[in-house]
């Protein structure tokens, strides 16, 4: 296994699934690269995300 | 007379009115089929019969003592096994709910029960609505009426099937990346996700709290409209529940299409993803029956379909991964594997990911905006193939992700997916149809003028 997959994981606290599910883990950190790298973020720092804060709505 | 089984909420509300039926005897109909055909079809985790009788015969006294409730007094509705039913179970498919007993309804069964529906029971799911069709949980899959062999969709698997074998003829699903309308489209019948916000999660185990819809499953277009004005309306305990939306979805049913603009979003099918030949061949079947209904039919442009799947999947992992982190520490071989293994992304994916693609968001929120600016309704395809073999995973890996439904999960945008022919094989292929925010009733009147025009809804699957 990736050692820097292995480190992530450990570090989400997920040493049983590290144990005894490896190929789970590792299919789902790349399958966590390949989600994120289609995502085409805004250059715009003023594009906020969605749903926005708003004070005094809600609950 | 057509079989009770076979009836419409609609119609069974004047075989009611008329004193040719009554719910007990209904009810009494319904679990009898339940009792030969579901050991075969799995649409069922757990089935509530004294719980639907008692209803039933309350029902029934009601009515006859003058005292209706409305259009759905005394009409048998499955619930989702994700959705909470006081003193049943919810164990969202999954050995790690096992013994879960919801102590309150949640607020859309709450809403049907004052509504008169009979609760039939809890139905089958993909564990936690994401992981299935898998043969590694404590229940097994639901089977697809038209054919058994083959994946009646999903998530909401138990209330496509249901609904379409004629076990029940309404259903609660619920929809995160398309999972109210992939049963719809793979058993051929109605289901629709609402507009974000229309109809409350308060009491349904989360998937994803920014993408998770609640939607009915119907065999009709006017018994969606039907269950859906009962189903929607303000919820101050949901977060998300937004005052002041929009009832009465069926007032627009008869009204035809003629004048209506439409925008077809050929390039789903065409370019992001290549349909079937028979998936596209419909699709310009329903476009060419409107057209000659009196709609105006055009082209229309979106963002890709793999951007929009790609801001689901980001979205979806990481608001997951912080519901499901703690036992996926603790628990992980109380999973099944493909629960596991769509659950487990989000542990890799970091807090810019998530804002990234909440504020990509904003940008295909607003395309898809600018688009319904311009067209009433956008037709394009829910489903890319018919239903895959279920003993088949890596069929059902190849078309699960070939479809055009979550672009309206991360917009929150209503979408209803319906039946628009059959394939060669005899598995029902399917169309969506996508409206502007809480304009269910446009969607609807462009669903039932299909429908009329072609009459998909009349066929039956084989199971029964």
């Amino acid at each position: 296994m990736d050692p820097i997959v292995a480190a992530l994981a450990k570090a989400a606290g997920l040493d049983k699934a590290l144990a005894q599910f490896p190929g789970d883990v590792t299919a789902a950190a790349e399958q966590a690269l390949n989600n994120t790298g289609v995502v085409k973020v805004p250059t715009d720092p003023a594009a906020e995300p969605w749903p926005p804060m708003r004070a005094g709505q809600g609950l | 007379m057509t079989e009770p089984h076979w009836l419409s909420a609609t119609e069974i509300g004047q075989a009611y009115a008329d004193r040719t039926l009554s719910p007990v005897e209904l009810v009494a109909a319904l679990l009898a089929r339940i009792e030969k055909l579901d050991p075969k079809l799995n649409a069922f985790i757990r089935l509530d019969a004294e719980g639907a009788m008692r209803a039933a015969r309350q029902a029934e006294a009601e009515i006859a003592a003058g005292q209706g409730r409305g259009p759905l007094h005394g009409v048998p509705v499955g619930i989702k096994d994700i959705i909470d039913v006081a003193g049943l179970p919810t164990t969202a498919h999954s050995k790690i709910l096992l013994g879960n007993i919801a102590k309150a309804d949640a607020a859309v069964v709450q809403k049907l029960r004052s509504a008169g529906a009979i609760v039939m029971g809890k139905l089958s799911t993909h564990e936690f609505a994401i992981g299935g069709p898998s043969f590694d949980l404590p229940f097994p899959p639901a089977r697809n009426p038209w054919n058994r062999a083959y994946h009646p969709g999903g998530s909401s698997s138990g209330s496509g099937s249901g609904v379409a074998a004629g076990l029940f003829p309404l259903a609660l699903g619920t929809d995160t990346g398309g999972s109210v309308r992939n049963p719809a489209s793979a058993c051929g019948i109605v289901g629709l996700k609402p507009t974000y916000g229309l109809v409350s999660r308060r009491g349904v185990f989360p998937l994803s709290y920014t993408l998770d819809h609640v939607g009915p499953l119907t065999r009709t277009v006017a018994d969606c409209a039907l269950l859906l004005d009962a189903m929607a309306g303000h919820d101050p305990a949901d977060p998300a529940s937004v005052a002041g939306s929009a009832p009465y979805a069926g007032r627009l049913l008869d009204r035809g299409v003629r004048g209506l603009r439409i925008g077809f979003v050929r390039h789903f099918h065409e370019h992001d993803l290549q349909a079937s030949t028979e998936v596209a061949a419909a699709l310009e079947d329903v476009a060419r029956v409107l057209a000659a209904e009196g709609a105006q039919v055009e082209t229309a442009t979106l963002p890709s379909l793999t951007e929009f799947a790609g801001i689901n999947r980001v979205i979806l992992c990481g608001e997951a991964w912080s519901i499901h982190a703690p036992w996926l520490r603790e628990r992980p071989g109380d999973y099944g594997q493909l629960a596991r293994r769509r659950l487990l992304p989000g542990a890799f994916m970091t807090a810019g990911d998530y804002v990234g693609a909440q504020r990509r968001r904003s940008e295909v929120i607003a395309a898809v905006e600018d688009c319904l600016r311009a067209y009433d309704v956008l037709l394009c395809a829910s489903s890319m193939d018919p239903a895959s073999r279920l003993d088949d995973p890596d069929q059902t890996a190849h078309t699960y992700p070939r479809q055009a439904r979550t672009p309206f999960n991360v917009t929150g945008h209503p979408a209803l997916a319906t039946m628009s022919g059959l394939s060669s094989d005899g598995l029902p292929l399917s169309v969506q149809f996508v409206g502007r925010y809480f304009d269910e009733a446009t969607v609807l009147r462009v669903a039932a003028a299909y429908e009329r025009a072609t009459g998909w809804h009349t066929q039956k699957p084989p199971a029964g």
